[in-house]
């Protein structure tokens, strides 16, 4: 049985088109954003939400305009320099009025997987402490760290899985049950530096199959570490795994006829940085995989597709204070 | 041959239609290039660049520039000088001491396993064994040769010009240099550990204190956040606030990338039959295994750029001992990569 997964798993991305030919057109959408780390797109209405994650909120853009949705999350930092301040990072809807939060705002083991029934076009801002709001940690046992830095959320249609980045020797990818209303609970569920040797499960999406599409982001301090890999979301069994060539890959997501897309936010050397194609390669009875990129990028952060293909990539940008864009890039 | 379900068939057509041949259970996705060396059991298949395919003659001639003195300014420093087989693939001294006896900054790492590292040098300034290998040979502070030199040098040894000549099919080069030792130093492999036995299914093959030692390492020692998969290392660089304790402290891969985070970050280095090759740290501050421990038990030094997964352990004087013996005896290889220096041309 474990043979048709891999098999079924692996087709999922093989069964990506061939690799972009077109000239991209990319356009910026808003600028204005600090170090905008999530995308989201709303179901239904088509609207493209942000987490504009060191302004501590999460926006939506309505015709080009920047509208707050949920304000005041907590703010903490990142990185060791360049520092980055972060607070709400990855974005998933569950229905069109039910969005899913990951925070990044608190020390590891209390941040907090947020989920909102969010207010329609015009209406109030949530703060983000909203009563009506769960609000899911993972804290500490007495073995492993508490869980933290909610960097990628994705919604299978009956969990919402998590990349975390509290337990550094084990970089977990937690699981929050989604049965109607009610969420949770929230724990740890893939091991992935235990099965890919690699740190860091940062970029998360549902592959067409259902899989689940992770991407590792390895060491920022080494290049070109990152992985793909594929998992099933029932056990968790890995599904396969492939090496990239990429450093840090921060998005992934999937275009219409499976066209698989990611951004590599390239810490050591950002002007690497950018949105890359992922095809399925077959040379020599080995699968393996082609990267080709797309466009390069400052320091993108996130993806996310629409119904057309377009597809919406946050970047933190290397301006002066909010040099955060939200772009929008077809073409492809 | 078992029936295929519809659902399955499905998938096989889609694949052969695709022009696929599907993968089945266990068939490894990262297979490498055929290995002219025999992995020792437990670890994984390294690259080779595929402008430098290793070959026996190629491997015997990198081993033969390894040990040859004449590689110096003055004929008395080899590779083996600093890198010694007898020593761990080190020095068993603080740093590295070169021609006159000049010392540098830095200790010598050892070679063991080098092979899975993309990036070389405790700072990661050069890319590949490749790009190290001539570094040392003309670092004044080293082996104090210009490699121009050091190609002259060579190609008045009738020995080693037929070498090159039959390996590389061309007169001594400084990149026929680089490319041997470098071929020469991917073979320097340590595994067949009992930590491999172990995992392999042998109860036995670890005594109960490195049984608890392993438990400690890779939970609440933390040490595999860094020391982590087949050779025990992540091949990254970290700061953990060696040398933070001193003025001027080493600024590490800061001097490479000029990224502050990057700052007093060096190489994570490689564990296998670490017991061989003492002192340690990149500046060979650290005498013991047991002071390594202790220093990461305290959460190392503290400094802006410390790693986040540096903070005290609270470890007991049992559990430090305890991964102590995991690293001597658990990862101490059945058959510890010793060469013995070959005869010169």
């Amino acid at each position: 049985m474990k043979k048709i997964r891999v098999i079924t798993s692996v087709f999922a991305l093989l069964a990506m088109s061939t690799i972009v030919q077109a000239e991209p057109k990319v356009e910026t959408v808003v600028e204005g954003l600090s170090v905008p780390c999530g995308v989201a797109i709303q179901p239904g209405t088509g609207h493209v939400f942000v987490a504009d994650s060191a302004a501590g909120r999460v926006v939506r853009i309505v015709d080009g305009k920047i509208e707050n949705v949920i304000v005041d999350f907590p703010i903490d930092k990142y990185g060791k320099g360049p520092t980055y301040p972060i607070g709400p990072l990855g974005l998933a809807f569950i229905d069109e009025k039910v969005l899913a939060v990951g925070g990044g705002g608190y020390p590891d083991a209390k941040d907090k997987l947020r989920v909102y029934n969010i207010p329609a076009t015009g209406g109030d801002a949530l703060n983000a402490d909203e009563d009506d709001a769960a609000a899911l940690e993972i804290p500490a046992t007495d073995k492993l760290a508490g869980e933290g830095n909610f960097y990628g959320v994705a919604f299978t249609g009956d969990a919402l899985f998590v990349t975390c980045n509290g337990d550094d020797t084990k970089g977990w990818i937690s699981r929050a049950g989604v049965k109607g209303a009610k969420v949770g609970p929230f724990m740890r569920a893939i091991a992935t530096k235990e099965l890919t040797e690699v740190d860091a499960p940062v970029a998360i999406t549902v592959a067409p199959d259902g899989s689940l599409a992770v991407g590792q982001m390895g060491e920022i301090s080494l290049p070109g570490d990152g992985l793909l890999t594929f998992y099933d979301p029932k056990d968790g069994a890995k599904l396969a795994n492939f090496e990239t060539g990429l450093s840090d890959i921060t998005g992934l997501a999937y275009a219409p006829k499976g066209k698989l897309l990611a951004t590599d936010f390239a810490w050591a050397d950002t002007s690497e940085g950018g949105l890359f194609q992922i095809a399925a390669k077959y040379t020599k009875k080995k699968q393996s995989i082609e990267v080709t990129k797309v466009t390069g990028l400052d320091k993108p952060t996130a993806i996310a597709v629409d119904a057309e293909g377009n597809v919406y990539v946050t970047v933190i940008g290397s301006g002066e204070g909010a040099s955060g864009k939200l772009l929008k890039i077809s073409n492809l | 041959m078992k029936k295929l379900s519809i659902h399955q068939l499905a998938f096989v057509i889609a694949g052969l239609v695709a022009g696929l041949v599907f993968v089945s259970e266990g068939t490894n996705l990262f297979a490498k290039e055929k290995q002219v060396v025999e992995l020792p059991l437990g670890l994984e298949p390294f690259k080779v660049p595929a402008d430098n395919p290793l070959t026996k003659a190629k491997i015997e001639l990198g081993k033969q520039l390894y040990f040859d003195k004449r590689l110096s300014s003055d004929n008395t420093v080899s590779c083996a000088s600093c890198h010694d087989p007898n020593k761990g693939w080190s020095n068993d001294e603080a740093f590295a001491t070169g021609v006159d006896g000049q010392m540098g900054g830095r200790s010598a790492p050892t070679i063991i396993n080098s092979a899975y590292f993309p990036l070389q040098f405790w700072d990661g300034r050069a890319k590949g064994l490749e790009g190290q290998a001539l570094g040392p040979i003309a670092n004044p502070i080293e082996m104090n040769l210009p490699i121009d030199k050091a190609v002259e040098k060579l190609s008045e040894i009738p020995g080693y010009r037929k070498q090159f000549k039959k390996v590389f099919k061309s007169d001594v080069t400084a990149d026929g240099i680089a490319k041997a030792i470098a071929s020469f130093e991917r073979t320097v492999l340590s595994g067949d550990a009992p930590y491999d036995r172990f995992k392999a299914g042998d109860e036995s093959a670890l005594s109960p204190a490195a049984k608890r030692g392993m438990d400690l390492f890779f939970n609440k020692a933390k040490c595999s956040a860094c020391h982590k998969g087949h050779s025990f290392t992540d091949l990254a660089f970290h700061n953990i606030g060696v040398g933070y304790d001193k003025d001027n402290p080493d600024p590490g891969r800061f001097a490479v990338t000029n990224q502050e985070g990057d700052r007093g970050r060096f190489k994570t280095p490689p564990l296998r039959d670490i017991h061989t090759s003492a002192p340690f740290m990149h500046d060979g501050s650290v005498k013991t295994l047991k002071e390594v421990v202790e220093f990461y038990n305290k959460g190392g030094i503290k400094n802006p750029q410390l790693d986040e997964e540096m903070k005290p352990l609270k470890l007991t004087e049992e559990e430090i001992a305890d991964i102590v013996i995991f690293m001597k005896e658990g990862l101490k290889s059945k058959n510890y990569p010793h060469v013995d220096p070959p005869e010169l041309p």
